[in-house]
């Protein structure tokens, strides 16, 4: 039986005028040309509703790159979804975020690089952390629930008690602590972000001490670093289980990154209903269950709440879209994620000083 | 964590809200997730009004389900909130 879907990311743009570093967009991104017509957007969030999805969350790129997004707004509530916005807050002015809240937004997750100007900045490839603090003291004005969202990495992980003070501040009701994950512009960034495993037990400690701290103030959701995992993240809930994304230009993908699996067709919101595309087409059908699964997972007991792990990492990482997940301890293929944990971990043969800079591959913009 | 004061007035917290799917049970939605509630969850969640004490809500809790321990409704109606705070579905 096919699942109900709960949720649609909607990229409603890869325009953004941030170039983090980790960026979960694709490298390929979509052109402003081929993006969506409110309209479509606005038939899209009925026929979601209409399959049973709860909630959209309103994403990009920057989602306030696009000058209809009060309107889209509008039309998610009409049609009965919770409403997300998960957005850099770059372009949003006090107006702006009123006349948003004004017209039924919910949440707001705003996203910050660190818990200095300095290095955040560098992180995002242009200035923009003094703004968010501003724009923070606005929100935490009005009537909506407001998450900081935090990617953590080797650069920033060190100062993450410094980050989780940040959100006290600030007055965030959810502070979500995201360990990079590495596809796209993460993977080709990964030399430089990677943590040594050092920091993460510092900074799992860390976590697990202020989520006692601070129970009922603030709710501190972490996502481990699943390279340092003994089995893999249940990625996405499975395929086709429980998201569905839409790309800027109407694409319908199971995850972020579907898109560097080879072979794979995505249906297009312009030609077909969500139902059908969740129901039948190829692309959700094509991992969803077990029916792909190779060994160690199709005899495991842990493939009812893995699904054997993240399909575009197998891919990367192993070359075989349908390979048990590389970060699997039980992966045939496992030595190529010990491999890079050992480059990151073994003591440096030089002293810091002559170690280079980072050479960050930035975010592009779409064309 | 402490108890609930029996005089604080719960009520939902920003961005949690209720949502009747046609032909679904009711559920209430916050920000990364949605529960789905029936019996006496409901019952006293639907009381978390801003209105109405922690007290008020036991005491309408006891008079509708009649159970012959009164001082377990106290504890479950307490219980329950907890959680919902410390997932910032319910401010108290």
């Amino acid at each position: 039986m096919v699942p109900t879907p709960l949720a649609l990311i909607a990229e409603l743009t890869h325009r953004c005028p941030l170039h983090c570093v980790y960026c979960s967009n694709p490298l390929e991104l979509q052109k402003t040309a081929m993006e969506l017509e409110t309209g479509d957007w606005i038939r899209v969030f009925r026929e979601a509703a209409n399959l049973g999805m709860l909630h959209v969350h309103l994403t990009g790129g920057e989602p306030l790159s696009r000058p209809d997004l009060t309107e889209l707004i509008t039309g998610a509530r009409s049609a009965g979804l919770y409403t997300n916005l998960i957005t850099s807050g770059i372009g949003l002015s006090e107006n702006r975020l009123a006349a948003l809240i004004d017209a039924g937004l919910e949440h707001i997750q705003l996203s910050f690089q660190g818990s200095q100007a300095a290095s955040a900045d560098q992180i995002a490839g242009t200035r923009s952390h003094a703004h968010k603090v501003q724009l923070a003291a606005l929100i935490k004005q009005r009537k909506i629930a407001f998450t900081m969202n935090v990617v953590v990495h080797r650069q920033n992980l060190d100062r993450l008690a410094e980050i989780i003070s940040l959100a006290e501040e600030l007055g965030a009701e959810r502070l979500e602590i995201a360990n990079v994950q590495y596809y796209g512009w993460a993977l080709r960034n990964r030399d430089s972000l990677l943590p040594t495993r050092e920091q993460v037990d510092k900074s799992q400690a860390i976590v697990t001490a202020a989520q006692q701290r601070l129970q009922g103030r603030m709710r501190i959701d972490f996502v481990a670093p699943d390279y340092y995992a003994r089995y893999p993240k249940a990625c996405m809930g499975g395929w086709g289980q429980r998201l569905m994304l839409i790309d800027p230009a109407g694409q319908a993908l199971p995850c972020h990154a579907a898109g560097v699996i080879p072979g794979m067709n995505f249906d297009n919101v312009r030609q077909h209903r969500l139902e059908w595309i969740w129901n039948e087409s190829n692309a959700f059908q094509k991992f969803r269950g077990e029916s792909w699964m190779p060994e160690p997972c199709r005899s495991c007991d842990r493939r009812i709440e893995d699904f054997g792990g993240c399909r575009c990492q197998a891919f990367l990482l192993a070359g075989d879209a349908a390979a048990t997940d590389p970060v699997c301890s039980l992966a045939p293929s496992h030595a190529v994620v010990d491999d890079a944990l050992m480059q990151v971990n073994v003591p440096l043969p030089l002293p810091a000083s002559t170690i280079r800079q980072n050479s960050w591959i930035y975010r592009q913009n779409p064309k | 964590m402490a108890k609930p004061d029996s005089n604080s007035k719960p009520r939902l917290a920003a961005g949690c809200r209720w949502a009747d799917p046609n032909g679904a049970e009711r559920m209430l939605l916050y920000p990364e997730g949605a529960i789905k509630l029936r019996g006496p969850g409901r019952d006293i969640l639907e009381r978390c009004d801003g209105r109405r004490t922690v007290q008020q809500i036991i005491d309408e809790l006891h008079d509708q389900y009649r159970v012959a321990n009164p001082a377990r409704i106290a504890d479950e109606v307490a219980t329950f909130l907890e959680q919902l705070h410390k997932k910032r579905v319910v401010d108290l």
